[in-house]
């Protein structure tokens, strides 16, 4: 281990260890973390980053192993006692309380009294005005209640939360993953201000290029071992994917011009969705073979389409040609009847029967493939799920595991299985690779491409534009609920890109001004 | 325990074996017992006593389990007993009618106003998204109001030999009753565990999203787990006549109470998706053998009352326990 603040650890981490039902999730870990330093956490999902804060916050207890605060034995009996001793975790879903306001949400564990019993009010509202103000929410109405909060918003408010109680060590898993690039460079604002005063961070990230651009030290781990802990300016980008997944990375296959002389795969015009209710003029083709990207920001409608298309809320308003035959939707079972399919955003919410196991998961879309007059065949389900998984490359224990101890990359592939047995010609995927490992989305492009070359028409919705230029053929960009316009292979850049998601926005303005 | 649960992972089977593991050994805690400190527990007239009272409720609870694994909630089971009693039993008690028709009309008759009843709870609740809880309450005081106005408060009498040889009949010292109600819960274990339709009903008791947006009719298998629990208050409601020889508007009061208590005891989650029909064949024993046996060692009727409500308090506790546990290992 390389030594980088001076002074002593504020935390210390000695051997430890956590088995889990045929999985070692944590190896003989040890670790420093120094006050004052932003220290980076690496590795692929399931190399046993979330179980070892879980172990540092006090959610989970290890088998093995010490810890050390401050000089002082620390084995925390539960959240509400790490949090007491000054450790403080952000995880990734959130812990709000979707009906109380943003306010009782942020001093939720101290909230202000008057008389003894009463709740000091205009107090509250101060407090949680002042640590909005801290994460850049100052236009937000403390009263407003959770529930009408995107998820962006969400998670600065849980942010906020952690900033209400002066922690010593601060833990964010993926705080970025839902933030916009201002939303994030306000984060790190933050976070570089809590170092200053002495704040010992740690950050879990899959953006590399913010750990390089923030981090003092990055420690990665793989299959739940400790492969290296190193200033970051001793490792550059590659070096670190290889520690990762331990091997060389394939790069997303490089994207190519489409025939569009072809009869259009799926043909859309006159769409309107909930977004953009007022201008019902949505119109795109998209081709056999082709990978369409659609970007845009947070909120443009890019998902309000894929889920209109697929019939997933209402009816959708406009037309939808398969083939150049106008078609009907009016629920996901016609969409799936025009082999149309969507991987959601939210996989653990829509895409998967989280306690129900892998075997189940992989052939709900298919159950009529796994039974005979209505019977389940056990052993065709073991079968057809078994192929499926391993042509993916799954890693699991047996077919039988819940999806929900998964890793996110691996719930992925179960998404992803569900919905290739069912044959699709048109692949929808809406953030396909969000909060999945290096080594997994480089397996997701690879696939999107391979379907794509066998004519299956790709439909790609991501926030992530690098991984756009990289894998789409052609990007529509979105922009408050319209396309704004179209680029073409060799005109996509990030520049552009941005440009058109910001357009309509921009209007606004100048009609306002 | 149930394949179904197996299904779900190593861990989830464990834990499911051992909560019906756990009402098994309770069960016959509960038989040592009352066989020790009392004479009159452990006779086989007591035995089958106890085997004639429970048959309603496992009946009632079979339904009742198809319900509550989908999330949802029958309250009015007693009421569509009684209604579909009622209307039965006109069939039934008609004489003018040969006795084969007079049976087939009862069966017809019962089972299509239990399952009717049911298809109304099932596509009101399923169709709008409205609690079942609510829209199964209404359908408590129209299905008693209806059996009321029906009848003219009247207690309809059944002097038909036939089913009155039904209702007391015994196979090797067995009340046929009692058969009829255990061969229904293998029939309904069965269907929960061997079929598509049980396989979609945990699926959506666990996630609905997700097997809506899976492209499958979440509304059809919604519907169809209530109308399958009204069809038990109509079989219900024959078993019922069979051993009373009479149907009385205001029968099968309360009823619905012991049923759930009976899923609960059993191990089903009130929160839907996980459960089994054998849970909850022990959990209607486990309230019947404890019901009876307070009985014969004098307790009150009151007493009674209150220490069958504190077992259903502790199963719900079990089941809390159990649900933290499953969260922990899902945060591992």
């Amino acid at each position: 281990m390389t030594d980088m603040a001076p002074g002593a650890p504020i935390l210390s981490v000695r051997h430890i260890s956590k088995q889990f039902p045929g999985v070692k999730a944590l190896d003989d870990i040890s670790l420093e973390f120094r006050p004052g330093e932003i220290h980076a956490l690496a590795g692929e999902n399931g190399a046993g980053k979330s179980t070892f804060i879980k172990v540092l916050g006090g959610i989970i207890t290890p088998d093995q192993g010490q810890m050390e605060l401050a000089g002082q034995p620390y084995a925390p009996s539960g959240p509400n006692d790490a949090i007491a001793r000054g450790v403080r975790v952000v995880h990734q879903e959130f812990n709000l309380l979707r009906h109380l306001s943003v306010a009782e949400n942020l001093l939720f564990e101290r909230l202000p009294r008057k008389l003894g019993i009463l709740v000091d009010k205009a107090e509250m509202r101060r407090r949680a005005r002042d640590l909005l103000n801290l994460v850049g929410l100052s236009q937000l109405d403390p009263s407003t209640p959770i529930s009408s909060l995107g998820i962006a918003q969400q998670q600065l408010v849980e942010i906020a939360r952690a900033l209400s109680d002066d922690a010593r060590v601060l833990i964010l898993d993926e705080p970025t993953a839902t933030l916009t690039p201002r939303e994030t460079d306000r984060l790190f604002e933050i976070v570089h201000r809590l170092k200053d005063q002495g704040t010992s961070v740690l950050f879990i990230s899959h953006h590399l290029d913010e750990i390089f651009a923030h981090c003092d030290r990055v420690t990665v781990f793989r299959n739940g071992k400790l492969v290296a802990t190193q200033k970051t300016a001793e490792i550059d980008t590659d070096g670190l994917v290889r520690q990762m997944v331990g091997r060389e990375v394939i790069h997303a296959p490089i994207a190519r011009n489409v025939d569009r002389s072809a009869t259009p795969a799926l043909s859309v015009s006159g769409f309107q969705t909930a977004i953009n209710a007022r201008r019902p003029d949505i119109a795109f083709d998209l081709y056999p073979g082709e990978i369409l990207g659609i970007a845009g920001l947070v909120g443009s409608g890019r998902s309000e389409v894929l889920r209109a298309i697929f019939g997933a809320d209402r009816p959708a308003r406009g037309r939808i040609s398969r083939n150049g035959q106008p078609v009907a939707i009016q629920s996901p079972r016609d969409a799936l009847r025009q082999g149309i399919c969507l991987v959601t955003e939210n996989r653990k919410e829509e895409g998967l029967i989280l306690p129900m196991s892998i075997a189940v998961n992989t052939t709900l879309a298919t159950v009529r493939n796994i039974s005979s007059g209505g019977l389940l065949d056990r052993g065709k389900e073991r079968g057809i799920a078994g192929q499926m998984m391993r042509s993916l490359d799954t890693r699991m224990a047996s077919l039988q595991q819940a999806v929900g101890s998964l890793s996110g990359g691996n719930q992925q592939k179960v998404v992803l299985g569900k919905w290739l047995l069912r044959d699709p010609q048109i692949l929808m995927l809406d953030e396909p690779t969000r909060g999945i490992d290096i080594g997994a989305k480089a397996e997701i492009y690879t696939l999107l491409r391979q379907l794509a070359d066998q004519g299956v028409g790709i439909l790609v919705v991501s926030s992530e534009v690098p991984e756009l230029l990289g894998l789409a053929d052609r990007v529509l960009v979105m922009s408050r609920g319209v396309i704004a316009g179209e680029l073409a292979h060799q005109d996509m850049s990030e520049e552009a890109i941005l440009q058109l998601a910001y357009a309509e926005y921009a209007k606004e303005q100048v009609t306002r001004g | 325990m149930t394949e179904m649960t197996a299904k779900r992972s190593p861990m989830a089977a464990i834990s499911g074996v051992m909560r019906n593991a756990g009402i098994a050994v309770a069960l016959v805690l509960l038989i040592l017992v009352f066989s020790l400190t009392t004479t009159t527990f452990l006779t086989p007239l007591n035995l089958t006593n106890i085997m004639v009272q429970i048959t309603l409720n496992i009946i009632l609870a079979a339904g009742m389990t198809f319900v509550i694994l989908i999330g949802g909630i029958d309250l009015s089971v007693g009421s569509v007993m009684a209604l579909a009693g009622v209307v039965g039993a006109t069939f039934v008690s008609n004489p003018e009618l040969p006795t084969w028709l007079a049976i087939l009309g009862m069966i017809v008759a019962s089972c299509g106003v239990g399952a009717i009843a049911g298809t109304i709870n099932g596509l009101i609740s399923a169709w709008w998204a409205i609690p079942s809880f609510i829209v199964t309450l209404g359908m408590l005081n129209m299905a008693r109001g209806g059996a009321l106005q029906f009848t003219q408060a009247n207690t309809v009498y059944i002097a038909n030999p036939a089913i009155t040889k039904f209702g007391t009949a015994t196979v090797a010292g067995i009340p046929v009753l009692f058969l009829v109600a255990v061969a229904i819960i293998i029939l309904g274990w069965f269907v929960l565990n061997k079929t598509v339709f049980g396989r979609m009903l945990y699926a959506i008791g666990n996630n609905e999203e997700a097997v809506r947006l899976a492209g499958h009719n979440t509304l059809f298998y919604k519907t169809a787990a209530f109308a399958i629990c009204g069809l038990g208050a109509g079989i219900a409601a024959i078993m019922y006549m069979a051993r009373l020889t009479s149907a009385s508007p205001i029968m099968g009061n309360g009823y619905e109470l012991n049923a759930i208590a009976a899923v609960i005891i059993g191990g089903t989650s009130l929160a839907g998706g996980r459960g089994s029909m054998i849970g909850t064949l022990l959990g209607a024993a486990v309230i019947g053998v404890l019901g009876n046996g307070l009985i014969l060692i004098g307790a009150s009727d009151f007493v009674r009352q209150i220490i069958t409500g504190a077992v259903i308090i502790l199963a719900v506790i079990l089941d809390a326990v159990q649900g933290r546990l499953a969260a922990k290992r899902k945060g591992a």
